[in-house]
């Protein structure tokens, strides 16, 4: 079944780690990037997240994850650069603006924050099944009605992407205008998305009852198909994570109050 | 419209239909090539049937799902889509998508509440922008003339916002109303 996903089928050893340790890895360096208003701090966890990226030889698929924030980044250099109220100390002029040096080293520690955060995120999501996270989730306690929720989504949107082409062919064959002014557009929106809703809210109604016929609602414990196994590694790679997440929360305190 | 005091199967189900809604909106808003984003209907339209919390969860799975699929940015913007449908869900209750007039009114309070939600957010994360040209082009305008680093976000992200959700809540208040009313009452939750 087509599922939606951007993993990459690999067997590095960042594959086989347990997805909770991978997803604590992205939630735990994110929270310490913010802790910290220093480039220092956050270009460690980057080019720390950038080596694991490569070594999970998923460092190509990163660079069009970070190609989506591309234009914002450079726009916040510029804006910052140009228009930070901090600003004071010229850095150097360009076509007859003059750019600063707070701006523009605010904007570099905003940078490194959520560059960090897409690499940290991506070695999870290149390197992880979505289905085995979500697995993952309910073998550590959450609701496995949930589970299928999340798991269920993933399914359904490309099934209804597949339905979506089916709508749009349909209309198109009775003469809807997918061109032209914006006033014809929006009337085609509602044409081309209305029959969805109605269709797959029909679905949904027999899929509640199929499952329902299935067992759903049954209380009580659930066995897996797929276990996921927690390694040694992965032991230690979450005892580390979480003693970095002390060190750096009672660090944080100490320069706060001092 | 619902008291959803539990989570039915069938509710259960409506949450992935309507994450795939919101896909489905934005994919059809860009292939015809309309100004805006229209990726918050599927949310609204749980929020109207199945009442705020449905609403919220749906919200809150959207941009877990987007955040693992496409882009891990919109994992810190599931609180706005929480607020999205929290409000749509309220306000459905106190029957504010009755008249169109009483909908518009509904429409600028979900772009307000998504707004203000939004603006810490961009603070922290962009140092205020948004990432839409025109809303940014009016940031820099703002902090050139030394206006508030949170006034001059709030306005980026209200042009864009305004627009965009009182559609969003105009279109969903028109399926709605056209939805069959079996269908209806199957996702409206035990009373």
């Amino acid at each position: 079944m087509k599922v939606l996903s951007l993993y990459v089928e690999n067997d590095t050893f960042i594959h086989k780690l347990e997805p909770i340790t991978k997803l604590l890895y992205a939630l735990i360096s994110i929270v310490i990037t913010f802790l910290f208003p220093s480039i220092m701090v956050g270009a460690v966890f980057v080019a720390f997240s950038l080596l694991l990226a490569i070594s999970a030889k998923v460092f190509k698929r990163m660079l069009l994850l970070l190609n989506v924030v591309l234009i914002v980044l450079l726009s916040m250099v510029i804006i910052q650069g140009l228009f930070y109220r901090q600003n004071v100390t010229p850095a150097f002029k360009l076509w007859g603006l003059t750019f600063y040096k707070e701006g523009l080293l605010y904007s570099l520690l905003l940078i490194v924050r959520v560059v960090n955060m897409i690499i940290s995120f991506g070695v999870l999501i290149l390197t992880t099944r979505p289905s085995d996270l979500v697995d993952n989730l309910v073998q550590k306690g959450l609701s496995p009605r949930f589970g299928y929720v999340l798991a269920s989504v993933l399914q359904i949107i490309p099934q209804m992407l597949s339905t979506t082409s089916t709508i749009t062919d349909a209309q198109r064959s009775r003469g809807l205008e997918t061109e032209g002014n914006l006033f014809q557009r929006f009337s085609a929106f509602f044409a081309l998305l209305g029959p969805l809703v109605l269709n797959s809210l029909v679905e949904a109604r027999e899929r509640a009852m199929a499952i329902e016929i299935r067992g759903f609602s049954v209380e009580g414990k659930r066995t897996f198909v797929r276990q996921i196994p927690e390694t040694k590694a992965d032991r230690w790679i979450k005892i580390s994570l979480y003693v970095a997440f002390i060190v750096a929360v009672v660090w944080r305190i100490i320069l706060w109050v001092m | 419209m619902a008291k959803n005091s539990k989570l039915t199967t069938a509710i259960l189900v409506l949450i992935p239909v309507a994450v795939g809604i919101n896909y489905a909106g934005k994919l059809f808003a860009s292939a015809l090539k309309l100004p805006l984003w229209l990726d918050s209907i599927g949310t609204m339209l749980s929020a109207v049937l199945a009442g705020p919390i449905v609403g919220a969860i749906s919200g809150a799975i959207n941009n877990i799902i987007y955040g693992l699929t496409t882009d891990p940015v919109s994992f810190v913007y599931a609180l706005t889509s929480i607020g999205i449908g929290v409000s749509v869900g309220f306000l459905a209750k106190g029957k504010m998508f009755n008249n169109a007039f009483r909908t518009l009114l509904s429409g600028l309070i979900v772009a307000l509440v998504a707004t203000v939600i939004s603006v810490p957010i961009n603070v922290v994360f962009w140092g205020g922008q948004t990432g839409n040209v025109w809303g940014d082009a009016l940031f820099a305008f703002l902090q050139s003339k030394n206006v508030g680093i949170w006034v001059s976000s709030f306005f980026d992200e209200i042009v864009v916002d305004l627009v965009d959700k009182v559609l969003c809540v105009f279109i969903t208040f028109g399926i709605f109303k056209a939805l069959p009313k079996t269908l209806v009452y199957t996702f409206k939750g035990e009373e």
